[in-house]
């Protein structure tokens, strides 16, 4: 791959996140944290309690006509999934060392 | 000659490593009970089957005080009513577990046949649905009542887990729970082994924190914060709520692999349920 494309590739990369954060309606928005939320518990077992409530907050406030509300809370909501990942892979490769020897 | 005392030394430093890797269940279990014996120098061995009040002199004349009067003495009347009662087939729970189900030691287990750790609240229930009962709930009411009264019983039965050598998969279902017994989770992310292991015996808000060793003797407990009784499986959804991780199904394999490791780390205690717990 020559440089251009991989630059092309990599801002492609960088970029998708900021569309998805950015595009779609917050019906959507909170369809992707509730996937990804599942996805994870499936992935490595990892489940927060407070993931469910920003989800639930984000389904109440949509109903109630709160859109940008809505929206604050489906990222949160996919900012805690991605938490509880890194939580799930440092835990995978650390958990022995609370092991007393 | 340098070369050769280097090579050996990476050798011996290899073989530690490994070994400190590969330490199986007796090897944990030595060194977990160690490290509370160091911890709490002051506690008798065998008084840790006594939680948190074996290390709190001052919360143990209270509990004392309660344990002379027990709130759970009315649940092992209702248990035994339960243990007693006919089934719609002229059978009873006596059938399955004998005369006064004093078979607390025989929990948990590994069941070679199906390949899964069996615990008493599953035995009952499967004990049940085999003669057509309808199956307790597994966190508090009549199956906290039952095992009440079976663990009363059998009190004084000495805790000896067995992780049989010849099937791997009971290593591997021991394996699971001590993984799960030391991993953070939750947003608050705590491990088991931060609570009761690396701070028991520290303040938390109002309360201190139970040793681990011990955790599986007492079961099922009357709780003052529930004003009723629960089971360890109750117990443990209770902590993973407290750290804000989602609970995992009663009776379901992450939580009866994790009673399988703590029962095991308890072994040589006396099993005292059931008990009062703040």
């Amino acid at each position: 791959m020559n440089q251009g494309m991989k630059a092309l590739v990599l801002g492609l990369a960088l970029s998708a996140p900021l569309a998805v954060a950015g595009n779609g309606t917050t019906a959507e928005h909170i369809e992707a944290a509730t996937a990804a939320y599942k996805q994870l518990a499936k992935d490595t077992g990892y489940q927060w309690t407070v993931t469910v409530k920003a989800i639930k907050a984000a389904q109440k406030a949509l109903k109630e006509g709160d859109d940008a509300g809505a929206r604050k809370l489906a990222h949160q909501a996919m900012d805690l999934v991605e938490a509880t990942r890194k939580q799930a892979k440092i835990e995978s490769e650390t958990w022995q060392m609370r092991v007393p020897k | 000659m340098k070369t050769i005392i280097r090579n050996v030394a990476f050798g011996l430093l290899g073989a530690s490593v490994a070994a400190a890797s590969v330490a199986g269940p007796a090897e944990d279990r030595a060194a977990f009970q160690k490290f509370y014996e160091n911890r709490f120098p002051d506690t008798p061995v065998d008084d840790f089957k006594n939680g948190v009040y074996s290390i709190l002199p001052a919360a143990r004349e209270q509990w004392e005080s309660i344990e002379e009067f027990p709130p759970y003495e009315l649940a092992i009347e209702r248990g035994e009513e339960i243990y007693n009662k006919t089934f719609a087939n002229g059978k009873s729970l006596k059938d399955c577990f004998g005369e006064d189900g004093a078979v607390r030691s025989e929990y948990p287990h590994w069941n070679k046949e199906r390949g899964m750790v069996m615990t008493m609240e599953l035995a009952v229930n499967e004990c049940l649905e085999a003669n057509g009962e309808k199956p307790l709930k597994y966190k508090k009411g009549a199956m906290a009542d039952v095992t009440a009264y079976m663990s009363y019983n059998s009190r004084g039965q000495m805790v000896n887990v067995e992780i049989p050598a010849d099937d791997p998969r009971a290593l591997a279902a021991y394996e699971n729970g001590k993984e799960h017994f030391y991993t953070k989770r939750g947003q608050l992310n705590f491990a088991c082994a931060d609570c009761h292991m690396h701070t028991a015996g520290m303040m938390y808000r109002a309360d201190t924190t139970s040793p681990a060793f011990g955790h599986a003797t007492s079961w099922p407990v009357f709780r003052s914060k529930w004003q009723a009784m629960g089971t360890l499986h109750r117990r443990f959804a209770g902590c993973h709520n407290n750290i804000r991780a989602n609970p995992y199904k009663a009776q379901g394999e992450e939580y009866r692999n994790l009673e399988y490791f703590v029962t095991y780390m308890s072994n040589g205690l006396e099993f005292n349920g059931p008990a009062a717990r703040k």
